[in-house]
């Protein structure tokens, strides 16, 4: 037997390597990112102001204006890849374990996939030009449109990541044992009330899981904007979000200074929000569903 | 005996070893880092520019260190206050380089030789309060290019006054066969690039109007302004259609593939443009009535200057004052097509297309772009603004006076010279 001591010991050896790759690129920067949003650098030099940048973004009209519109335009890009890629992706999932595709289940299975693994420069290349009014299928300016553009884009996010989902509630369904739903249908239930009845109620923990999923993914969201849209998304910034005004804000342009401090207090206030959805979440959500099925 | 030939030998190894340091650091060479956002550049700089600079100074070395364009101010501003940097900095126009000389980027270029053949408004752009900080590289034009074959199909005249220019191209609409004008609002900045600030300085009477702007003399919602806006606007039933999502390389393409008449556009697009080995012509910005002024847009891009904190300061400014001289804009300006030198030494352009947008000046004013000097430096930076004013212009139905009286409140907002009226 180990003696307990030998065992910490141990453990902290095998724990180190990953702890120090964590704590020196993913902790250390996001500690040096918030210790930077409370400097501001001029032609002073580089000062301590406290909370003053924090300040400036919610209070300075134009920059609190933009710093809305792009959380409110990322809370509608969370909101459509929600509602239309979880049921498209519970619908495949349930075609795919329907027991019809007996031996193409596997070929759909990777071809539904694909998207999620191709590069998101190429995803928006494809389909700027499958919409693209001179060269495309489609005749109206989508991507033109205060109105159109945003849902034009996550739709876009939505073709390319379905295959997430899906995969999540595929598995879900196969661990579904077998011996329930044989009796159910020798007590008559049709494949309608046996999906509905029995193995809707038995995935329901992982929808959750997606849930926060795609809020992490969407919120994280920059790449598919950006390489559609550039990083002033227009028009009028109906296609700014998060990442975007984020890019912006650190990463200025050929006529804007880099702002590399109001970069960090941007950087700072989405990952304030991201964990305290995702802490909430855990506390009151998964927490209670590990209860439940115990 | 024995001590004294010992002290021999001792002083002749230590004479060798003097010889031998002292030759060390006359062949010792230094070598220099050059940071720039041009990475399409690197051939440029690599094959042909350095090479003659290297042959002309063997004891400099130059290594070309281009970084992303879109991180380029990022990197430059983090590496410089965290005391590194490259020794030689590429200096962006203006606001953005005026705030870098503000924070003590830069070395002064006092009397540096070579500077003298800049004429002080070739070195606005990088100067503040007299002194100059960076040696001018090169400018980029904005125009219209034109498919030669479809104006002689068409028996089209190439337009000097706005009204011709309009009749141009309500013929090709007419005739129907190509889109008069190739531009797509997708792509907000060349709405303000190639279209408002080549256009517009015709009707602001170009450097009057900008700095009339600058000292708070004029107004956005001056009538001068809101008919160049007005102007612009005019464009939409030219353009193709669903313009309100094509963007810049569709426009270029649509222009190459012979499709569309005319392309406004930069000089900068120049090898893209005839890539396809279309007959293409360049004409500039038409005057706004018969006879009137002709205006063109000539937008310093890109300058050289020192880095305070590099230790090379001797070597950096030997490399400035090749940059300054003829040879370097010679070899520049002909591997790099559609970029101009901006000293006062003639030079020769190979290119044939960019010799006849170079043409162009004669004759013309020269005005930089309209809001990058000074008017960009405030939230909301007027440049932004403009940008997107004419992208909602373009893509909706917003009037060319709303468009001039919001860009007037947000410049008012934050820059005193417009606020104190």
């Amino acid at each position: 037997m180990i003696r307990p001591a030998t065992a910490r010991r141990s453990l902290l050896i095998f724990v180190l390597p990953a702890l120090a790759i964590y704590l020196g690129f993913a902790v250390l920067p996001l500690l040096i990112s918030i210790f930077m949003s409370l400097f501001d650098t001029g032609k002073s030099g580089t000062g301590f102001i406290g909370l003053g940048n924090y300040i400036y973004l919610f209070t300075q009209p134009v920059v609190s204006a933009r710093f809305w519109n792009a959380l409110f335009n990322n809370f509608k890009y969370f909101a459509i890849h929600v509602a239309v890629e979880i049921p498209i992706g519970l619908l495949l999932a349930a075609l795919l374990t329907g027991g019809t595709l007996s031996r193409s289940e596997g070929i759909y299975r990777t071809l539904l996939f694909i998207p999620a693994t191709l590069s998101v420069v190429i995803v928006g290349f494809i389909w700027r030009l499958i919409i693209n009014p001179l060269w495309g299928l489609v005749g109206f300016p989508l991507l033109g449109n205060q109105l159109t553009a945003l849902p034009t884009i996550s739709l876009m996010g939505v073709w390319q990541y379905v295959g997430i989902p899906m995969v999540f509630l595929y598995s879900a369904l196969i661990a579904v044992p077998n011996d329930v739903i044989e009796a159910a249908r020798i007590d008559g239930a049709s494949p309608w009330r046996i999906f509905w009845g029995i193995k809707f109620p038995l995935i329901l923990p992982q929808f959750g899981l997606i849930v926060i999923l795609t809020f992490i993914w969407t919120f994280n969201g920059f790449d598919l904007v950006f390489a559609l849209n550039g990083s002033a998304p227009g028009p009028n910034y109906s296609t700014d979000i998060l990442g975007t005004f984020f890019y912006r804000t650190f990463f200025g342009s050929s006529g804007q200074v880099a702002d590399l401090d109001l970069g960090a207090t941007v950087a700072t206030v989405i990952f304030t929000l991201m964990l305290c959805v995702t802490t909430a979440y855990f506390w009151l959500v998964q927490r209670r569903l590990k209860a439940h099925s115990a | 005996m024995q001590s004294k030939q010992w002290a021999a030998t001792a002083g002749a190894m230590l004479g060798v070893s003097l010889i031998a340091m002292s030759g060390a650091a006359v062949a010792q060479s230094v070598t220099l880092t050059l940071g720039s956002w041009r990475t399409e550049d690197l051939a440029v700089w690599q094959d042909k520019v350095l090479p003659a600079f290297e042959a002309a100074h063997p004891d400099i070395n130059v290594e070309f260190a281009p970084v992303n364009t879109n991180e380029y101010n990022a990197a430059m501003q983090s590496q410089i206050e965290g005391g590194a940097g490259p020794d030689l900095i590429t200096c962006r126009p203006f606001d953005v380089n005026n705030e870098w000389i503000g924070r003590g980027y830069f070395t002064k270029l006092d009397g540096l030789a070579g500077l003298e053949n800049f004429d002080a408004t070739a070195k606005a752009a990088w100067t503040v309060d007299g002194a100059t900080y960076c040696v001018p590289v090169a400018a980029v034009l904005a125009g219209f290019y034109y498919n030669v074959d479809i104006f002689k199909e068409l028996g089209l005249a190439v337009p000097t006054t706005a009204a011709e220019f309009t009749a141009v191209l309500q013929a090709i609409k007419d005739n129907g066969k190509y889109t008069p004008l190739a531009v797509g609002s997708a792509e907000s900045w060349q709405l303000a690039y190639n279209g408002l600030y080549s256009i517009g300085p015709a009707y602001w009477k170009g450097e009057e109007g900008r700095l009339g702007l600058i000292d708070g003399s004029q107004k956005l919602t001056d009538a001068d302004f809101v008919s160049a806006i007005a102007a612009f606007q005019a464009w939409k039933p030219f353009l193709p259609n669903g313009q309100e999502a094509l963007s810049y390389s569709d426009m270029t393409q649509l222009f190459t593939l012979g499709k569309a008449a005319i392309l406004p556009d930069g000089s900068w697009n120049i090898n893209q443009v005839t890539s396809t080995g279309l007959n293409v012509g360049v004409f500039g910005p038409p005057a706004v009535e018969a006879g009137g002024q002709r205006y063109l847009q000539e937008m310093p891009d890109m300058a050289i200057g020192i880095n305070a904190a590099s230790k090379n300061q001797d070597a950096a400014r030997t490399f400035l004052s090749w940059v300054a001289g003829p040879e370097f804009q010679q070899i520049y300006v002909n591997t790099a097509p559609g970029f101009f030198a901006m000293s006062n030494q003639p030079v020769k352009y190979d290119n044939v297309l960019a010799q006849a947008f170079a043409d162009l000046k004669t004759g013309a004013l020269l005005t930089p772009r309209l809001a990058l000097d000074r008017l960009s430096a405030g939230t909301p930076p007027l440049d932004d603004e403009i940008w997107r004013l004419l992208q909602v212009m373009m893509t909706s139905d917003m009037t060319p006076e709303a468009v001039a009286a919001e860009l007037q409140a947000g410049l008012a907002s934050w820059y005193s010279p417009q606020s104190a009226q």
